[in-house]
């Protein structure tokens, strides 16, 4: 069950992936599953990470492979990882490209438009 | 004859020769007759002619009487010179056979040479007849003996069979020793269904063997309404009176049958007899049964009737008896569970395979229907629903009836004159009264309808109690403060007992203040719940600034005169002063909290012990006990679930609780409690555990031991935030240092650990004023720089995070990191 960590929504016409709490070596495996399992055909794809309270490194190569992943079908992608908090922190100690990380979701959504 | 009358006194020789009331014959040697007389011409009807100088005497006798003659009379004449009432049948002219005895004498010459013989013939006509008559007379006694013993057995037989079915057996069997009949079948009459059923033959493929209508115009069915013997004797016969015989009988090569009905009743009027079956048996060709058989016959239809009679009534008897032991066992059975569904398939469990080869229970009542079935197959679905809402309407049974597409009975289960739900349920197909089955069904209906009621208004009641517990137990605990954290846990009953009144709380009397409490409502069920909120309620009333432990104790002692069911309700009250970590605490009839402190052996904190509260022969001068803490001090209370085991004694319990409290000393507050009652009562435990851990103070130096389980991360990550946060620590140097931590236990776990799933992990953080530095240690092994990438990256992430990262490899892997502070909060 990963239902409390990761829930899928719409916003607009990107598919909406939020998730919440602490992701980290426990965990991270199974919510990359759920979340792939929900990804199979979206044509964009927004990663809300604004409410996750700790992110680890095995959340890091979760996040890294499904963007690549995505890209890799074409598939527009955004983190949405706020002004501050732990995902931000950890995903820029970790040289995530800035490309692919917004702050807030308004934003996300207009960058995919392009 | 007579030519003139003499006296008989002066009888004439010739006359006497002639007309003598024998035969005379007198022959050669050689048998050639040479004089005959008259009389013996007369009973022949040969003319003296025919016979003297032409005929020997053998060549009058039958060929049998010539063989005969050959080997005894002429032998014996010749040895013996004379023969005796030698019997021989005499070849008349018209070629009939006269029987005659034949006396002979052989006369003999000087030189003793045979020279003549003379023979006299006596009519033996009659004699033979007579005979013939006698031998008839004795096979006729000696079959009918022979009847009678056969029949004799056979009523043996039938008194020791118990079952109609042994009866039926010994019965079909009767005909072919007893009359030699070719092959037998017996019926027997249902009257319930009104069927005559086919149960028993020695050969079930001659005749059409098979059930038919009482009212059937077959010969079986006739003779059975008759009640009457009835032998047809031949094809024409059945052709006239029975044609449904007549292919059978011509296939089988039969031209006899007898239909016998087995009555039972007055043997001497034909009112009030009963006919309770039919033994048809036929014969190979026609077969004329003499009287004597037909009374056999009769009688044996006589003797089985009464023997099915006995049996069926045997038979109801015992059946009867396990019907109502059954339904005894079932009612107790029922009762051994207490819940609902459980008692719904014990229910299903009693019924299949014993009673049923399939049942259903519906209830209709609660908010979710419920529905189980056991057996196979099931019915169709369709006519079950109709059925089911046919007596779900009417609340009257349907049993299953013949013919019927559904062949199940169904029952409303009604308690307190509500329709519960329905019982349905398929029986195998029985012969017996169905007066009684019914009876019997109802009877279990009813049963079944108010355990299931009862265990409904038990299931309904501990829910309540349930929810009830769950909704007081929930409430709000103070949480934010950093100078304690609780840490909270309740197990229900693993044995489906009803709720316990077990609780616990914790409030903040004043800001500095904090009260926590745990404690045990005597009883279980809705009212202990109940009792227990009250209780709750009475503590957090009773707790003030100026009232101490004791002051709040005697309070609850006053308020169970007014709430009874709270009387002997134990309690253990504490009440700590976050100032200066002073702790203030009472038991009342409670189990002893248990402290560790961050140094030395967990302790039981013995004092200030008095009475339950509102005990009358207890000690109820309540007292209180105050120490002070140091920081980093854990305080357990609990209620006996915890320890309290059949299986071992208290003071057993009690060693193991510390034991395991000192295992866990440098464990994560979070899942501590969750862990002890893991360890100490496992998942199958007769009661209710409740505990409430409280950690008091900041600790300078956190400590902390965890298995080399990716689970457990977490556990330790909420642990040492709060320890962060409590020593004021920015949030970034904070998100910072806990990054690096993980990072550095995940590495424990993934590389040093990662053959060994029971390695442990050692964390140990200190706080200065200006810098944070974790201390992370393994013992597992190291194996050469990590290549694997995602490692690498926390690796990484551990140096990004942290100002200073030491690896020190000599005993397995130690990582020592180092962060200024940053900003405080």
């Amino acid at each position: 069950m990963t239902d409390q960590w990761v829930t899928f929504a719409k916003f607009g016409d990107a598919e909406l992936v939020s998730l919440t709490g602490e992701i980290d070596l426990a965990n991270a495996p199974e919510i990359g599953q759920a979340i792939v399992k929900r990804l199979q055909r979206a044509g964009k794809v927004l990663i809300d990470l604004r409410t996750v309270s700790f992110l680890d490194s095995a959340g890091v190569r979760l996040l890294d492979a499904l963007v690549g992943d995505l890209s890799d079908h074409g598939t527009p992608t955004r983190l949405v990882v706020g002004e501050r908090g732990a995902a931000r922190m950890t995903l820029q100690l970790c040289s995530f490209r800035e490309d692919v990380l917004a702050t807030d979701l308004d934003r996300a959504a207009a960058d995919l438009q392009v | 004859m007579t030519q003139e009358l003499r006296l008989p006194w002066d009888e004439d020789p010739d006359d006497l020769y002639e007309h003598a009331p024998c035969g005379y014959l007198t022959t050669l040697p050689d048998g050639t007759i040479v004089r005959v007389n008259q009389t013996f011409l007369t009973w022949t009807g040969y003319t003296r002619g025919e016979l003297v100088g032409h005929r020997r005497f053998r060549d009058l006798l039958s060929s049998g009487g010539q063989i005969y003659h050959e080997t005894h009379y002429a032998p014996l004449l010749r040895m013996q010179d004379e023969v005796h009432e030698l019997a021989f049948d005499v070849v008349c002219a018209d070629g009939r056979q006269l029987p005659t005895l034949v006396n002979s004498t052989l006369g003999r010459d000087k030189a003793g040479q045979p020279r003549a013989i003379r023979t006299m013939i006596f009519n033996a006509s009659e004699r033979r007849q007579y005979e013939k008559e006698l031998l008839l007379a004795r096979n006729i006694a000696e079959a009918s003996e022979r009847r009678v013993r056969v029949l004799q057995q056979i009523v043996a037989d039938l008194s020791a069979a118990p079952t109609e079915a042994e009866v039926a057996e010994s019965v079909v069997r009767a005909p072919e020793s007893a009359f030699g009949a070719a092959s037998s079948s017996i019926y027997l009459v249902d009257t319930e269904r009104d069927q005559i059923v086919a149960v028993a033959s020695t050969d079930p493929t001659t005749g059409n063997w098979d059930d038919m209508p009482r009212s059937s115009p077959r010969a079986v069915a006739r003779v059975a309404e008759r009640g009457d013997l009835h032998v047809v004797a031949s094809l024409t016969e059945a052709k006239e009176h029975f044609p449904d015989l007549v292919d059978s009988m011509r296939r089988s090569g039969r031209n006899t049958v007898v239909l016998l009905p087995l009555t039972t009743g007055p043997t001497d009027e034909q009112a009030g007899i009963v006919t309770l079956g039919v033994l048809a048996f036929s014969f190979k060709g026609e077969h004329q049964l003499s009287d004597g058989e037909l009374r056999m016959v009769r009688l044996l239809g006589q003797q089985a009737g009464q023997a099915l009679d006995r049996a069926r009534l045997y038979d109801d008897a015992r059946r009867r008896e396990e019907r109502s032991k059954f339904l005894a066992e079932t009612t107790g059975a029922l009762d051994e569970v207490h819940r609902l569904q459980p008692r719904i398939r014990r229910l299903l469990d009693r019924l299949v395979p014993e009673v049923a080869d399939w049942a259903e229970v519906r209830l209709q009542v609660g908010a979710v229907p419920i529905e189980e079935q056991k057996g196979s197959p099931a019915p169709d679905t369709e006519l079950l629903r109709q059925r089911l809402g046919q007596v779900a309407a009417t609340g009257e049974p349907i049993f299953a009836a013949d013919p019927d597409l559904l062949d199940c009975s169904v029952l409303p289960l009604t308690a307190r004159g509500l329709v519960l739900g329905t019982l349905a349920l398929r029986m195998a197909p029985d012969r017996r009264d169905a007066a009684a089955e019914r009876a019997f069904l109802s009877d279990l209906a009813d049963r079944a309808g108010l355990a299931l009621e009862n265990a409904r208004l038990y299931e309904q009641e501990r829910q309540i109690a349930r929810t009830l517990q769950r909704s007081l137990l929930a409430g709000d605990l103070p949480t934010g403060d950093n100078r304690f954290a609780v840490e909270t846990y309740y197990q229900a009953s693993g044995q489906d007992l009803e709720v316990g009144g077990d609780w616990y709380d914790a409030f903040l009397i004043t800001v500095d203040k904090l009260a926590v409490v745990v404690g045990d409502v005597v009883g279980r069920g809705i009212d202990a719940a109940t009792t227990m909120g009250q209780l709750r309620s009475a503590v957090r009333a009773l707790a003030s600034n100026e009232n101490g432990p004791a002051r709040v104790i005697e309070g609850l002692d006053r308020f169970c005169e007014r709430v009874e069911p709270a009387r002997m309700a134990t309690v253990a009250y504490a009440e700590v002063d976050l100032t200066t970590g002073e702790v203030a605490y009472c038991c009342a009839g409670h189990l002893p909290p248990l402290l560790q402190e961050p140094a030395g052996s967990p302790e039981f904190l013995m004092h200030a012990r008095s009475a339950p509260i509102g005990s009358r022969a207890g000690n109820t001068h309540r007292t209180e006990h105050r120490r002070r803490l140091t920081p980093g001090s854990r305080m357990l209370l609990y209620t006996d679930g915890l320890i309290e085991r059949r299986s071992r004694g208290i003071d057993k319990g009690f060693e193991i609780l510390a034991r395991e409290y000192a295992r866990r000393r440098d464990a994560p507050l979070p899942g501590l409690a969750a862990g002890l009652a893991d360890t100490l009562v496992g998942k199958d435990h007769a009661d209710d555990v409740c505990m409430l851990c409280l950690t008091l103070g900041t600790e300078e130096r956190i400590e902390r031991t965890i298995g080399a389980d990716r689970m457990q991360i977490a556990l330790l990550r909420a642990d040492l935030r709060g320890w962060l946060v409590a020593h004021g620590v920015g949030a970034e140097a904070r998100d910072a240092v806990l990054l690096a931590c993980s990072e550095a236990v995940a590495n424990a776990i993934e590389h040093g650990y990662r053959d060994d799933p029971f390695g442990m992990i050692d964390v140990v953080a200190t706080v200065t004023a200006d810098a944070v530095e974790v201390r992370v240690t393994d013992r597992g092994t190291w194996r050469g720089p990590i290549g694997d990438v995602s490692r690498g990256r926390g690796l990484q992430l551990i140096r990004e995070s942290m100002d200073q990262v030491l690896f020190d490899r000599s005993d397995g892997t130690t990582v020592t990191m180092r962060r200024s502070r940053g900003e405080d909060e």
